[in-house]
């Protein structure tokens, strides 16, 4: 199974833009398998993005939103997106001029195969 | 805690509680706890928001009433008040307690935004000319488009200032606002965190909504809901129509 996630988030990492690809536990918030660019704290950006994709997902159950999706955060510098699969989340850092249509089908697509 | 209701642990039980999104649960913490310390100034408080959050108005407004009795120079109590009694369209009382909020923190922008909404509606009442605009029908130019669901105007405490939802109306805005607060604040922590620059926009997907969150100046967020399989270059174009219908009513309302 980490020979799958691996060869995963190789794959994502190795789109134009991005600068990390990581898969986590998403109640532990730690990563189980990551492939990020120097300067980019993999344990730091799971522990965050699992915390709002906690948050997204119980305010999307009380407003009556159904199940969560993919979160997308834009910044100045760059994007983060965090798609939950079960008990994983797959979290990708992307720098600002990444493809984001390209990315987030990729992403998509690597989320649904995910264990 | 569970021996002992009146235990001053109660707090950070509840608040562990909203965190996870069981307001219910937490809900029923403070309540406990509130029957043995009805002057625990913070419960009402935490009690206050859960109810907002919750989309129950009335009862958080009962709750910052109980605040203000215990305390009457509480800056959370005096501000919610404030937008409560906006939202109601009633701007005496709303500014009444927006202006004691102001007093209280001069430097928060929302308030004092407020404060100049509430003074001109008071105005224009006491000359019998309309309000400017009705605040729930700002994003009105957008609702013909079927995948639109509706927009709203909120500030950095998930308080709503203009705008509705189609299913839902002003009331669900409401309460969507409180609950979004939360996220967003989580989405700015990571981004100031990872050292991604100033916060531009959270996109959440979810079943029955796709739901864009944008900054609108220094102190308002626009949120806009779409359906589940809104196109990203829709919703980015629909984004940015309803970014100019809010900055034309914030513009009209500060004239």
């Amino acid at each position: 199974m980490s020979n799958d996630l691996a060869r995963a988030v190789d794959r994502l990492s190795r789109i134009p833009g991005v600068r990390g690809a990581l898969v986590a536990d998403a109640a532990a918030g730690v990563p189980v398998v990551e492939s990020v660019a120097d300067g980019v704290a993999g344990p730091a950006v799971v522990a965050l993005a699992a915390s709002l994709y906690r948050c997204a997902a119980a305010a999307s159950e009380n407003a009556g939103l159904g199940a969560m999706g993919p979160v997308q955060v834009d910044a100045g510098a760059g994007h983060v997106i965090i798609i939950g699969a079960g008990d994983l989340l797959l979290v990708i850092v992307a720098e600002k001029g990444a493809q984001l249509g390209l990315l987030l089908l990729e992403a998509q697509r690597v989320a649904e195969a995910l264990p | 805690m569970a021996r002992d209701p009146a235990s001053p642990s109660f707090v950070p039980l509840a608040r562990a509680y909203r965190r996870q999104g069981l307001h219910e649960a937490a809900i029923r913490v403070c309540l406990r706890a509130l029957e043995r310390q009805p002057e625990h100034v913070e419960g009402h408080v935490l009690l206050g928001a859960l109810y907002l959050e919750t989309g129950d108005l009335e009862r958080a407004s009962d709750e910052w009433s109980i605040v203000l009795r215990l305390e009457p120079d509480h800056f959370d109590a005096h501000r919610g008040l404030g937008f409560f009694y906006l939202e109601r369209g009633d701007p005496e009382d709303a500014e009444r307690h927006l202006s004691r909020a102001a007093q209280l923190r001069p430097e928060d922008p929302a308030v004092a935004e407020a404060l100049r909404l509430a003074r001109e509606r008071r105005a224009a009442g006491a000359d019998r000319r309309p309000v400017h605009r009705d605040p729930t029908a700002v994003f009105g130019p957008l609702e013909e488009d079927a995948a639109f669901q509706g927009a709203f105007v909120v500030d950095g405490q998930g308080l709503v200032l203009a705008g509705s939802l189609k299913e839902g109306g002003a009331g669900r805005a409401v309460r969507l606002g409180a609950i979004l607060g939360e996220t967003l604040a989580e989405a700015i922590r990571m981004v100031e965190h990872l050292s991604l620059g100033g916060w531009e926009g959270v996109l959440l997907r979810t079943e029955q909504s796709t739901v864009q969150v944008s900054p609108l100046g220094r102190e308002w967020s626009l949120v806009v809901v779409a359906a589940p399989d809104a196109p990203d270059g829709w919703l980015r174009r629909t984004t940015s129509q309803a970014a100019e219908l809010a900055r034309a009513y914030l513009a009209d309302n500060h004239e």
